[in-house]
């Protein structure tokens, strides 16, 4: 009999309308990192916030060193020392390292020996100690809101291990970090698993498996489909089995052909909202039928370029020119009008109108011109002909039409809607950012090939991704941006991800 | 002078008491515009609860008051509970949960007030008459000059404010249940992911908001009036919540928020005596806190930073 | 709660449920299922005061002149109620609207009453006691009324849009600062010395033909009515059919995406604020230079905030306050002629409609409620059928409680 630390048996977790996870059943060693591959939405997620105790299974049990466990909240997991970092990570940004850290289990005193409180000195100390003991180096008084990504991270393996975890549950803990980064971590949970901790990787990234996973589940659309022994299976065939079809690594793009300037933006200056200088002193070009695509870890001002670029920041200094026209003053309206489209990050906040229909939803582009209104006066049957059109030609799913209402749509069918919307304005430039967010693989293919036939249709692509794969895959130019400012433009074929990752990380050009 | 002080602080202790309330419920995530109907149904029950004593203990008792307080923070509270109901059991949109209970509680308190007259002395009026509160004089303090009227003529619940101040700024950023509370309203999924309760939370602190506001109230039916009638609802609790945003959310500058707005509302009022101007004039200086109010809006809305999930039920499922 | 029920209640239940989903009719049932919730809590406290509720809602209809009652005074008659109780519906028509429009921008309009009170004083100040002859007088009460609620409202959009100042609070303070100021005028220039209260709007200015001679009964003959449900109407198609409306609409919906999609959030802040203002405006002149002709220094009219609750009632749709209008004004005119017959405090109108607006605000809820309890049927079934198939294994039924607890995945 194997000594597993985890058995999830059976498990079965339906929300309205969909089964996240079908008859699952899982058994994880003591001390090995167990990896769970499968696409956006396969379920994988799902899966481990049941073993977190975030959703109770509605079928199955869940065994913890053998014994059978019904965890109701997060609070019996950690009971049973188990550890997550999720993948949007939990912090409270204007708190500190430490009491982030503590929140939950904090440490208490008495002050004056009478009155409850609670010990922040000591919690300080403590969390010191374990960073040190660890190899993660935090600062435990500074302010979440303060700190990079990648110490985030870590202030959140803190706080398993402060708990005391022994089994430890990585939420696609690579997608935020640069490649270099990535070794860091990965050295970090190897050490982990060297200190006796049982660690459960969630990861559609297969090169991250073959390089520290011992074994690996391969779910795919809420069932497990195999769990297969890392070393003695190729990485081909993973990919294969966690997309359910075979797949074709390299996507076919063409030759640049790039034509005239589309937009030149010069020493573009951005403030936030509290006067501080987010985007500096940036200056690139795109030509027609050019990818531009801009890599950085998040929160280093490349929202904010792209919000100036369209229009919803407003520019502190510096130009922006669309096709020789200065546009920096403009308003959204007249930028859009002259040749902009914005497929914006924040899809369901910015992209649409959630509690319009799809058809109105992909007329708002259109709604004050003609032949959509005349007069002040909305001419529904254009609306209509209109949103069927787009509807057909995108293949975009719903359930009742242009009448179904966009709330009730999948991400991924939002984003077509989204993206059909725009890219039918034919503009000269458009804009994408994080395009592929959250969408499984069909979902990112079919986006991809879209960005790619616009650029040979001629128009200036500028693309804001965090995933490096995306960017090396698509871009013809990439300029790498970091704390606001472009470290590095140049030709994509000169760059290799690990000179772009450097970059990333603020390393000036020798 | 000195009236402007002594009248200045007994306006501004309890409207500090209440924009405490209403940043303990923002903290939490809860956004509170129910100030108004807390403070009312507040006083009401305190001055239920004195009418029917001070037949038992007498006219005069000091005691009465005491219970008086007492039973606006246990009334405060429940009537909280309603607001908390709707805000996280129901869903429903925060800001109109807060003017249904604003509207409810003058409704609520009109018409228990004029049934509970009737059935207790036939008439059906619509007021409570109270007792009178006892002023004090601070022997040291109130010798210094200029500021030492503050110590002078004190009503003891401004005395008590006091320590319900330290007691909340204690609960608030040193024990475990406020700093749960203010992660709550910054990031709910954070406390939830830490195994703390989320909608527990937010519920308690809603109901500590209504029962501090509630204080608040009973105390503006003693300070101004001397009774309970609808006339409590004059807007005191808008000017709470005004006074938190310029206090941005923090408890000590919105306690010198509270002190500039009496000191202004008083100094108003005594400008008026002293220029001999009839009484119609006190019309345009009982204006002057509410114009105080925008004015001061204009200059610091912009700049301040709320709780950032206040406003915002909390949904599980979302991440 | 799964496997005991007869299957004929759950039937019921789900038949109810898919009232209160369904796109179509829940504009209807969720207003009905709140009145009669009302209804219920109305009683009870009726019944607890030991009255009868029957004769009570009875004589509530009776006051407003749907119901003739026991007897009438001299040259009164049903239509004299009625006709009055159309003379009050106006203005509470126009305030609900007021409510509507800002609230479909995402704008709270508590100001509403301070609105009113303004626009009413200044109609009553310029024209009232101007002696113009009734031609001339009459439209420009509405010029009047149109343009002070406007700007005031215009006023508050601004407020929100340049400084950030949450318009609930800037309208809570303007009412208290107009209630003031007009307080002040009218105690210092225009107090009648015997009622203190302003001096009386001249007829001619009046937006009420008094005293006509109908079938031997005097009555009241309101003009406001007519432009209530012609309001009513613009405010339908303004909302259903222009692109301004839908820009409303969509600023309403999600400040962002508006802004993304390019639309001058701050200026169609601005614009539904004035637009909400000069219904507030209407309001105002239709009730103190129409139901009324005088203005009680200090005081705002409760039917600012009655408007609230016809608005949410009506399920913020221009038509749907028509009737939500008309059932809330039965209530509160009504409440006189209960009072005197019932001898119950007149006060028990407004506990009514802050129950009404209490239920309303959980409107949302129902319908969650509602679309649960379809959803974990048709997973029952789903289930079921799982079930049916696999006989060998044994089916769980999801856990009920576990359901309750999450959103959306």
């Amino acid at each position: 009999m194997e000594d597993y630390i985890v058995e999830m048996r059976h498990i079965t977790k339906r929300f309205p309308g969909i089964i996240a996870n079908d008859d699952v059943t899982i058994q994880v060693k003591r001390g090995e990192v167990y990896a769970l591959l499968g696409e956006n939405g396969a379920g994988k997620s799902t899966l481990m916030s049941m073993l977190f105790g975030m959703y109770e299974p509605d079928m199955g049990e869940i065994l913890i060193n053998g014994e059978p466990v019904k965890f109701r909240s997060s609070n019996d997991a950690t009971a049973h020392s188990i550890g997550m970092v999720h993948q949007h990570f939990k912090l409270v940004d204007n708190y500190t390292v430490a009491e982030n850290i503590v929140l939950g289990v904090e440490p208490m005193k008495r002050t004056l020996g009478i009155f409850p409180s609670v010990d922040l000195k000591t919690a300080n100390r403590e969390i010191a100690e374990l960073s040190k003991t660890y190899g993660l180096e935090v600062n435990p008084t500074d302010v979440i809101e303060n700190i990079p990504v990648s110490v985030r991270q870590r202030v959140e393996i803190l706080k398993m291990l402060y708990r005391k975890a022994e089994i430890l549950i990585f939420d696609e803990p690579t997608a935020v970090l640069t490649p270099q980064e990535i070794e860091f971590l990965l050295k970090i949970i190897d050490g982990l698993r060297k200190s006796g901790k049982t660690i459960i990787l969630i990861t559609h990234k297969i090169e991250e498996i073959k390089k520290i996973a011992d074994r690996c589940a391969i779910l795919y659309r809420g069932r497990l489909v195999k769990v297969l022994d890392v070393q003695s299976t190729s990485s081909q065939d993973m990919a294969n089995m966690m997309v359910g079809r075979e797949v074709d690594f390299n996507p076919t793009k063409t030759p640049a052909n790039y034509r005239g300037d589309v937009l030149e933006v010069s020493h573009l200056t951005v403030q936030n909202a509290n006067k501080f200088d987010v985007v500096k002193d940036v200056s690139f070009k795109i030509r027609s039928g050019e990818v531009f695509a801009v890599a950085g870890v998040s929160g280093n001002g490349q929202g904010e370029l792209a919000d100036a670029v369209s229009g919803l920041m407003k520019v502190y200094s510096g130009s922006i020119k669309l096709c020789g026209q200065d546009v920096t003053n403009d308003s959204i309206r007249q930028r859009l009008e002259s040749g902009i489209s914005y497929i914006p990050e924040d899809r369901q906040g910015v992209g649409v109108f959630l509690d319009f229909t799809l058809g109105d939803n992909l007329a708002i582009r259109k709604y004050y011109k003609q032949p959509f209104s005349q007069g002040g006066i909305l001419h529904f049957s254009e609306f209509e002909n209109y949103a069927d059109k787009l509807i057909d030609r995108y293949d975009i799913r719903c359930g009742q039409g242009r009448k179904t209402s966009l709330r009730s749509m999948s991400g991924g069918n939002q984003q077509k809607a989204i993206v059909a919307r725009e890219i039918e304005e034919h503009a000269k430039l458009i804009i994408f950012v994080q395009p592929t967010r959250g969408l499984d693989i069909g979902a990112i293919e079919n986006i991809h090939k879209q960005i790619l036939a616009e650029r040979d249709r001629g128009a200036a692509i500028l693309l804001i991704s965090l995933e490096l794969d995306e960017i090396m895959e698509l871009a013809d130019t990439i300029g790498v941006i970091y704390n606001g400012q472009m470290m590095k433009i140049a030709d994509a074929s000169t760059l290799t991800s690990l000179d772009v990752g450097r970059y990333m990380m603020g390393v000036k050009e020798a | 002078m000195d009236k402007v002080f002594i009248d200045g602080l007994s306006f501004a202790a309890p409207l500090f008491i209440m924009a405490m309330g209403a940043i303990y419920s923002e903290k939490s995530g809860i956004t509170n515009l129910a100030v108004e109907g807390f403070q009312g149904f507040g006083a009401f029950v305190g001055a239920l609860t004195a009418i029917l004593l001070m037949p038992v203990l007498g006219d005069g008792s000091q005691a009465v008051i005491y219970i008086a307080m007492l039973a606006a923070f246990v009334g405060g509270g429940i009537y909280a509970c309603l607001h908390a109901l709707l805000c996280i059991k129901f869903r429903a949109n925060q800001v109109i949960s807060g003017v249904v209970i604003n509207i409810l509680a003058v409704a609520l308190t009109t018409f228990l007030t004029s049934t509970i007259n009737k059935s207790l002395n036939g008439d059906a009026s619509n007021k409570f008459v109270l007792g009178v509160f006892n002023r004090y004089t601070i022997p040291g303090l109130s010798q210094i000059p200029v500021i030492g009227a503050l110590f002078r003529n004190m009503y003891p619940f401004e005395f008590i404010m006091i320590v319900v101040a330290i007691v909340a700024w204690y609960l608030m950023y040193r024990t475990r249940f406020g700093m749960r509370m203010r992660a709550c309203g910054e990031n709910p999924q954070a406390v939830d992911a830490a195994g703390g309760n989320v909608d527990r939370t937010r519920f308690i602190s809603v109901m500590i908001s209504g029962a501090l506001s509630g204080v608040g109230g009973i105390c503006f039916a003693y300070s101004i009036s001397a009774n309970f009638s609808p006339s409590i609802y004059m807007g005191y609790g808008y000017l709470a919540i005004a006074a938190m945003i310029f206090g941005n959310w923090n408890i000590l500058p919105t306690g010198a928020v509270c002190l500039f707005f009496g000191l202004a509302k008083a100094g108003g009022y005594q400008l008026c005596l002293s220029m001999g101007l009839p009484s119609n004039y006190s019309d345009l200086f009982m204006m002057l806190p509410y114009v105080l109010t925008l004015i001061l809006l204009v200059f610091f809305s912009k700049r301040n930073h709320p709780p950032k999930a206040a406003g915002e039920p909390y949904d599980k499922g979302k991440r | 709660m799964s496997k005991q029920n007869k299957p004929q209640t759950r039937q019921k239940k789900a038949w109810f449920s898919a009232l209160l989903d369904s796109e179509k009719w829940n504009g209807l049932t969720i207003p009905m299922l709140t009145i009669l919730l009302t209804l219920v809590a109305a009683s009870i406290i009726l019944l607890v005061m030991g009255k009868n509720p029957l004769v009570a809602f009875l004589s509530f209809l009776q006051g407003s002149g749907f119901f003739p009652k026991a007897s009438y005074g001299g040259g009164q008659g049903i239509l004299t109620d009625l006709f009055n109780f159309m003379n009050i519906l106006a203005p509470m028509i126009l305030a609900a609207l007021a409510f509507v429009v800002g609230f479909k921008a995402g704008l709270f309009n508590i100001g509403i009453a301070g609105q009113m009170l303004a626009s009413g004083f200044l109609a009553t100040v310029i024209i009232g006691y101007s002696g113009l002859s009734a031609v001339l007088a009459k439209p420009l009460v509405l010029v009047i009324g149109i343009v002070a609620g406007g700007l005031l409202g215009a006023l508050v959009g601004w407020l929100k849009y340049k400084f950030n100042i949450h318009e609930v609070v800037s309208t809570i303070m303007l009412n208290y600062i107009i209630s003031y100021l007009c307080g002040f005028f009218i105690n210092t220039y225009f107090a009648d010395s015997l009622t203190r209260s302003s001096k009386i709007c001249s007829d001619s200015a009046r937006l009420t033909w008094t005293n006509v001679n109908i079938g031997g009964v005097k009555c009241n003959l309101p003009l406001g009515i007519v432009l209530a449900v012609a309001a009513a109407f613009l405010v339908k198609f303004i909302f259903d059919r222009t692109v301004f409306g839908f820009e409303l609409k969509a600023v309403g919906t999600n400040v962002r995406c508006a802004r993304y999609t390019g639309i001058n959030v701050g200026r169609r802040l601005v614009f539904s604020m004035a637009f909400s203002g000069m219904l507030a405006g209407l309001a105002g002149v239709t009730y103190y230079c129409g139901y009324y002709n005088t203005i009680v220094p200090k005081s705002l009219a409760s039917m600012g905030y009655d408007a609230i609750s016809v608005a949410l009632l009506g399920n913020s749709a221009p038509i749907g306050a028509i009737f939500a209008g008309i059932l809330i004004t039965i209530f509160q005119y009504g409440s006189n002629y209960m009072s005197s017959t019932v001898g119950v405090p007149k006060e028990i109108a407004s506990l009514i409609t802050g129950i009404l607006l209490l239920f309303s605000a959980c409107g949302g809820y129902f319908r969650y409620m509602a679309h649960r309890r379809l959803e974990r049927e048709k997973d029952e079934e789903i289930e079921a059928s799982r079930a049916a198939k696999s006989a060998g294994e044994p089916a769980e039924s999801p856990n009920a409680e576990n359901r309750e607890k999450e959103g959306k995945l």
